[in-house]
């Protein structure tokens, strides 16, 4: 039996990518093994978002060759699109597949093994041929729904790497959703780069994510990331659902209107404060998560101070913090005003420690309460998994099976490592 | 992307110019913008499309921009040579619904008339006022082209147009009507100010109505 290793960096979507791939594998006679053991194949999946992104998968390639040099070793991802020229001179990469082409990474493989050298351009190239993720990593069901992106942020590199938006047809994701919970999905995610532009004929995102409600199975259904621009009240309608998860990750970026026009985001700190209480009259606990990008082009103290304002008053659970680093080809990359890295990174060690204590704040109101947590990870008796907000929680009981759900109730909070809910069966 | 040939250029200031490329099956939404690069190089900067969805051609408006490399190396184009055009892009565009019963208000500086140009040009039955801001009158890009009762020319730097002074200012001592819909397009702090200025003044702005060139 051959064996083969993923490695997964970056956003929910490439996580969903390499689920769907590694199921594929697996269903056709391959053993999945850690990355970190000696396997034939090796699949980085790569993400080129920042720099450092570029760094962990460059760390990864010469980890997987060191392992065992006969390997075959396959880059995907975005950085596989923007640096296709550098690592197709490195030997020791057998094939540079670009995401185009990412679906078709099995009949690559055995084709490989066969004896055949297939060109990756020889590949199918449909963006949403992925089966199904059931052997993949994740508890969770993730759904593609759409790939690519219009919006041409000035920072962002992943338009010219994941191409122009694309939506998949609505009838292929509803029975994509019917076929996993059949299968026994508990809790389905909906992926995408940028999900809340979906367009398929005249069904527009609400109208997805309505029908998918509306199906029927003991489900509950996350939507990943969303950016804060025109959703409107039927969205915001839907979020009372009760299969709905009370949690969205809305990427901020800055709390400065004028870094947000410069970034040419489509909102104002003024709409995504809209949207944020108006969710929040309904429930109050509703978490909202996001990104924020630390010494953007020109960033005043000002701006830096308002990203901080932001994060206090927004009361967020969750912040990921990246500090700006310049992608070439973007618009930012031509501003002036670039800041020094040593500001990026006090800044960017100022807005996390805002960051760590709006997320003990705002994780602290659940103490008391009870969550209904998907069971992920079990260790003798000791389960993980997240809540109904996307809080990790932990908890202790005799017999727990994963992918099922429990009521905990939250008894305390750890605060070693990330801010962990502990609770015991309610 | 797809190479388009160069039809003609024709200069509007000594640094200022507008490029006419042949259209082949390209469609877009008056307001969006194409990005243009020469065939097979990897420079590629955004422009805003000038002429109208229904014109024959595609045209864009470019200013020099000192030190600046693609805005100086356009201008040495020559009809018949090949630009590579991407798009078209951008959410920057008039809501159907609203065109034929609405007040507008086009709020721009500098070449970021260019968009407006054409939202005027493919829908010139609209009710709307255009404001200009530049500094100096020859920069009153193809100005003739406007009913001249509808633009008003601010000039920041001389005495030269139908008002003296930025177009915020301008908004300031003119307010807007809470009814009208407002699109602004070209510097970041023009639009910023003027933001706040019309939001003060009652409008209500959907983010999508502004477009930030730099
Ligand atoms: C959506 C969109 C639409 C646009 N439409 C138009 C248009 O219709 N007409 C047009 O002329 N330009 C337009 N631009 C600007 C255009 O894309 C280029 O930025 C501009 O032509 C300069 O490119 P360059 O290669 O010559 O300069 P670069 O080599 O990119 O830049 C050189 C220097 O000039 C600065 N700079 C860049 N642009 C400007 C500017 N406009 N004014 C002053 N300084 C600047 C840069 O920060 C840099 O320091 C648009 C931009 C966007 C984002």
């Amino acid at each position: 039996m051959k064996t083969i290793a993923f490695k997964t960096l970056g956003c929910r979507l490439n996580q969903y990518e390499t689920d769907a791939l590694a199921s594929k594998f697996q269903n056709n006679a391959y053993k999945l093994v850690n990355f970190d053991e000696e396997a034939d194949v090796y699949v980085i999946n790569s993400c080129t978002v920042t720099h450092q992104s570029d760094h962990k998968s460059r760390n990864f390639i010469n980890q997987a060759n060191k392992r065992n040099k006969d390997s075959v070793l396959v880059v995907t991802g975005c950085m596989a699109n923007n640096a296709k020229e550098e690592l197709e001179n490195k030997d020791e990469i057998n094939y540079v597949l670009e995401n185009d082409n990412k679906s078709a990474l099995y009949s690559l493989v055995e084709a490989h093994f066969n004896g055949e050298v297939k060109h990756p351009s020889q590949l199918n190239n449909d963006l949403f041929a992925y089966g199904s993720t059931e052997k993949g990593f994740h508890t969770r069901s993730m759904i593609k729904i759409q790939d690519g992106c219009d919006n041409f942020c000035t920072f962002c590199i992943i338009p010219s790497v994941r191409g122009r938006a694309k939506s998949r047809p609505f009838e292929a994701i509803l029975d994509n959703v019917r076929s996993v919970i059949t299968n026994g999905a508990k809790e389905v995610v909906i992926t995408g780069v940028n999900i809340g532009r979906y367009e398929y004929e005249n069904y527009k995102f609400d109208d997805l994510i309505e029908a998918i409600l509306n199906l029927d199975g003991d489900f509950r259904l996350r939507i990943s990331s969303l950016e804060p621009d025109g959703f409107g009240d039927k969205f915001l309608g839907l979020l009372s659902h009760p299969k709905m998860t009370p949690h969205l990750h809305l990427c901020l970026q800055s709390g400065s209107d004028e870094v947000l026009l410069r970034m040419r985001r489509m909102y104002t700190i003024k709409t995504f404060k809209n949207t944020v209480e108006k969710v929040r009259v309904i429930r109050p606990d509703f978490n909202f998560t996001t990104d924020i990008i630390i010494g953007f082009p020109g960033e005043s103290e000002t701006d830096f101070t308002d990203s901080c304002d932001m994060i206090q008053n927004m009361e967020f659970g969750h912040v990921h913090t990246f500090k700006y680093s310049i992608r070439k080809g973007t618009r930012a990359e031509r501003m002036a005003d670039q800041i020094p890295e040593k500001l990026k990174t006090e800044r960017s060690e100022v807005l996390r420690g805002i960051a760590e204590e709006s997320k003990l704040k705002y994780r602290s109101q659940f103490v008391g309460k009870t969550q209904r947590v998907l069971v992920e990870n079990i260790n003798g008796n000791v389960a993980k998994g997240y809540g109904e907000h996307y809080i990790p929680v932990q908890f202790e009981a005799e017999n727990i099976k994963t992918n099922t759900f429990y009521d905990i109730l939250v008894t305390d909070i750890n605060n070693e490592k990330d801010v962990v809910l502990i609770g015991k069966p309610a | 992307m797809n190479s388009h040939k160069v039809i003609s250029l024709r200069n509007l200031t000594p640094s200022t110019y507008i490029i006419r490329l042949e259209k082949k099956d390209f469609t877009f939404k008056t307001g969006q913008y194409i990005t243009l690069g020469f065939s097979g190089s990897i420079d590629r900067r955004e422009y805003s499309i000038y002429s109208a969805e229904q014109d024959p051609y595609i045209e864009v408006l470019i200013k020099e921009v000192e030190d600046g490399l693609l805005s100086k190396k356009l201008k040495k184009c020559k009809p018949g040579d090949e630009l590579d055009i991407d798009g078209a892009f951008g959410h920057f565009s008039l809501k159907t619904d609203e065109i034929k019963n609405k007040k507008f208000m086009f709020i721009s500086t500098g070449t970021g008339i260019s968009p407006i140009h054409s939202f005027i040009h493919t829908h010139p039955e609209m009710d709307y006022t255009l404001l200009h801001g530049i500094r100096h009158k020859e920069e009153a890009y193809e100005k003739e082209s406007y009913d001249s009762n509808r633009y008003v020319l601010c000039t920041s730097g001389e005495n030269t147009g139908d008002f003296n002074g930025r177009v915020t200012e301008y908004l300031l001592k003119n307010p807007v009507s809470p009814d009208t819909i407002c699109y602004l397009c070209g510097n970041c702090h023009m639009i910023y100010e003027a933001y706040d200025i019309l939001e003060k003044q009652g409008i209500k702005l959907g983010p999508i109505h502004t477009e930030v060139y730099f």
